[in-house]
């Protein structure tokens, strides 16, 4: 009780603190600095009409490289501590026909749609990662109606592996023909494409494509390591 | 030369860890190679790049897709950065040669692919200008160093890396809370914009982003409240692991905490920040070297040591002196190179032996004298026996802690020095006068590294003019931020 207590005494003090900070933080005031910059300049600069995507990809690639590689991470610490000489699915109830034939027909739909997500990131809201995320939820979709369900393991950690290294590819390229690391060469040297049609922003779709093949292979992988046991040979 | 290559300090690691899945059906040995052979290579671009930085004195900046920061992010590799990022690069290489040996628990792949990724988050850290891809490259060191913690899977080193990961998640959402602040009143997240600009920031808001970003890093730098993660998790890493914590993921974060503090400066009540730290740190110092004090485990006692030391360092930098800042780069030279023999030393008489409990050295002068001499040497130069290079920084740092009037700071630090003293001395005394088993056979390359090691240990101590030069450079790096602004080439933006 005490300690109870105690807690929520402090996290009210914190909570003071904190509010007290953002009160001089006034909302709705316009702190717009290097962001009107980005408003102004985003379509003659990237080619994208999706101002977000062309910040995160574009602007400030470098973050989206290491946010890549966090899920990288993810994917791969959690691989490597769930990791067993065998493994094998221990579900035992198959659903009901439903639920199988309602997953046979929505799978392909579900990553259908995923593509058109990052495939369309210049243009609509969404990008790489809401992408990947949606085409892992038809590979959850198959492991929950079906027992006897495996992501094809190989193939899908080469994709993964293979992804990541054009990513960093794609910038090497900008190294060598911009000077820079990750230069948008699609973009700024060669201006490929008309803005506001697919085939536009730079580099952005390119690399969003990567992402979401290897956000999309990276959740199903955690997925398959979280659902599966050791077993004892 | 153009320094646009130096982003392949980045490219590379990142590169080679995306390559390992493609590479894990050549076999376990082929894995072990290709991380040797990532290393040196980045050893070898940290060299270029240091040699560019010292020989012209100027920051290479490298600005990602070509935009001028503010509107993209820039890297600053100054002095500091080139000189940590080559110390950064070479223990990593040293680890991967040790890895060799050290790491035969599956899956290898996924090991090579983890600890190439420490390098890089390590590198990030050190080399961003940029405040929140200082958060991305935190979140790649620390997450890495989370599944790198429990990855032997015993039940130990489940619950070390539950308490990192809870510990560290905290932090590290405390910073990103601390860098939304700083945006919101600003508009700008480039570092050496926000210290233009940080005069016209709403007092309040400064101190309460500011405290939110240092208390985040603070996880990551194991300063005193928050370090209680470190000793479990320095104990049941991998050895190779250990050896990468102690000589650089820690100071990542304690330079990052000193260059967001630093870039502060002219906040009205930046004194008040600094007198915190330095009791912080001063605590750091003293619980570090008690707990060190009651130790069994050699490799715990020593996680414990290098603990205190990391609290040293942070009080130079809380002195807010250019002596202090000199003096602490210095220290965190030294203190790489010690902890890197150290731990690479206990690692391999535990992988011989078979485990880091104090019985385990009984005798070791006579089973395996390369080794335990070793260890004696970086014993001794921990506890700062003058002639060996941490004397040096030690008595630097003492003096400017002096210099600004903390007397009691520095009669704490050297009460702790006594103690540290203490266990050192009992550890050799076991080592050489213990009663020993049979002489074991010591393998040539683990030997030879150590042997250089210890080789570079004495010949700081007896010159240590050369690094002292480098060390003052580096500070400056840090101290001076009206240089840092002006060496970073920011468009005029909204202004």
């Amino acid at each position: 009780m005490m300690k109870r207590l105690l807690a929520i005494g402090l996290i009210l003090v914190i909570g003071y603190w904190l509010a007290n900070g953002l009160a001089g933080v006034p909302f709705g005031e316009d702190r717009m600095l290097v962001g009107q910059y980005y408003l102004d300049n985003v379509k003659q600069q990237t080619g994208a009409i999706n101002a977000v995507t062309a910040v995160v990809v574009n602007y400030r690639g470098f973050d989206t490289l290491g946010e890549v590689t966090v899920l990288f991470i993810a994917s791969t610490g959690v691989g490597a501590l769930l990791w067993r000489r065998k493994k094998e699915r221990t579900a035992e109830v198959e659903g009901s026909v439903v639920l199988t034939t309602g997953t046979k027909l929505l799978v392909p739909f579900v990553i259908l749609f995923g593509s058109y997500i990052f495939i369309h990131g210049h243009l609509t809201p969404g990008g790489g990662f809401p992408g990947g995320a949606t085409i892992a939820t038809a590979f959850l979709l198959l492991y929950m109606a079906f027992t006897a369900y495996e992501i094809p393991h190989k193939g899908f950690e080469k994709t993964e592996g293979v992804a990541g290294m054009s990513y960093v590819l794609v910038g090497l390229i900008g190294l060598a023909i911009g000077g820079y690391f990750l230069f948008d060469w699609i973009w700024q040297t060669w201006k490929i494409g008309t803005v506001g049609e697919l085939l536009s922003g730079g580099f952005i779709p390119v690399i969003y494509m990567l992402i979401g093949i290897k956000v999309g292979t990276e959740l199903s992988g955690i997925i398959d390591n979280m659902i599966k046991e050791g077993v004892s040979e | 030369m153009n320094g646009q290559y130096a982003s392949l300090l980045i490219a590379l690691p990142l590169i080679s860890a995306f390559f390992v899945p493609l590479l894990k059906g050549a076999g376990k040995k082929a894995v072990g190679y290709f991380l040797v052979v990532v290393t040196a290579l980045q050893a070898v671009i940290a060299t270029l790049v240091f040699q560019q930085v010292y020989d012209t004195g100027k920051p290479i900046i490298v600005m990602a897709g070509g935009w001028k920061p503010p509107v993209g992010i820039n890297l600053y590799i100054g002095h500091f950065a080139a000189l940590f990022v080559l110390i950064v690069a070479v223990v990593s290489f040293l680890v991967a040669v040790f890895s060799l040996r050290a790491v035969k628990v599956e899956p290898i792949d996924k090991y090579a692919m983890l600890l190439l990724l420490l390098m890089l988050g390590a590198t990030g850290m050190i080399a961003t200008g940029d405040i929140f891809n200082l958060f991305v490259f935190m979140e790649i060191t620390s997450i890495s160093a989370y599944a790198l913690t429990a990855y032997n899977k015993t039940g130990e080193a489940a619950e070390a890396s539950m308490k990192y990961i809870i510990l560290g998640g905290i932090g590290s959402s405390f910073f990103l809370i601390g860098v939304a602040l700083i945006y919101g009143s600003l508009g700008t997240l480039n570092m050496a914009h926000i210290s233009e600009l940080a005069w016209t920031m709403n007092p309040t808001v400064a101190e309460v982003g500011l405290a939110l970003i240092v208390f985040g890093l603070a996880v990551e730098a194991e300063i005193f409240p928050l370090n209680a993660w470190a000793p479990d998790a320095y104990q049941a890493a991998p050895h190779p692991v250990t050896v990468m914590f102690s000589a650089f993921v820690v100071k990542a974060g304690l330079y990052a905490m000193a260059r967001i503090v630093y870039l502060m400066k002219d906040l009205w009540n930046w004194s008040s920040i600094l007198r915190l730290l330095v009791i912080l740190a001063t605590l750091t110092v003293i619980v570090g070297e008690l707990a060190a004090l009651r130790q069994r485990n050699v490799k715990r006692m020593v996680a414990y040591s290098s603990i205190s030391q990391i609290g040293l360092m942070a009080l130079a930098f809380a002195l807010g002196t250019e002596a202090g800042v000199d003096a602490g780069v210095f220290h965190m030279v030294n203190h790489a190179i010690v902890k890197t023999l150290l731990f690479l030393g206990v690692g391999y008489v535990a992988l011989t032996l078979g485990g880091t409990g104090i019985e385990n050295f009984r005798g070791l002068g006579r089973r395996m004298p390369v080794t335990a001499f070793s260890i004696s040497v970086g014993a001794v130069a921990t506890v700062g026996v003058p002639l060996f290079n941490v004397f040096w920084s030690k008595v630097r740092i003492i003096l400017a802690t002096l210099d600004v009037g903390y007397t009691w700071a520095a009669v704490l630090v050297l009460g702790a020095s006594v103690v540290e003293a203490v266990y050192y001395f009992r550890l050799l005394h076991t080592m050489w006068f213990g009663e020993g088993g049979e002489r074991r056979d010591e393998s040539l390359t683990m030997g030879l590294i150590m042997l250089l090691l210890a080789l570079l240990v004495i010949a700081i101590g007896v010159y240590p003019d050369y690094v002292w030069n480098i060390a003052q450079k580096a500070g400056n790096d840090i101290f001076n931020v009206a240089q840092y602004v002006k060496n970073v080439p920011l468009m005029g933006v909204g202004a």
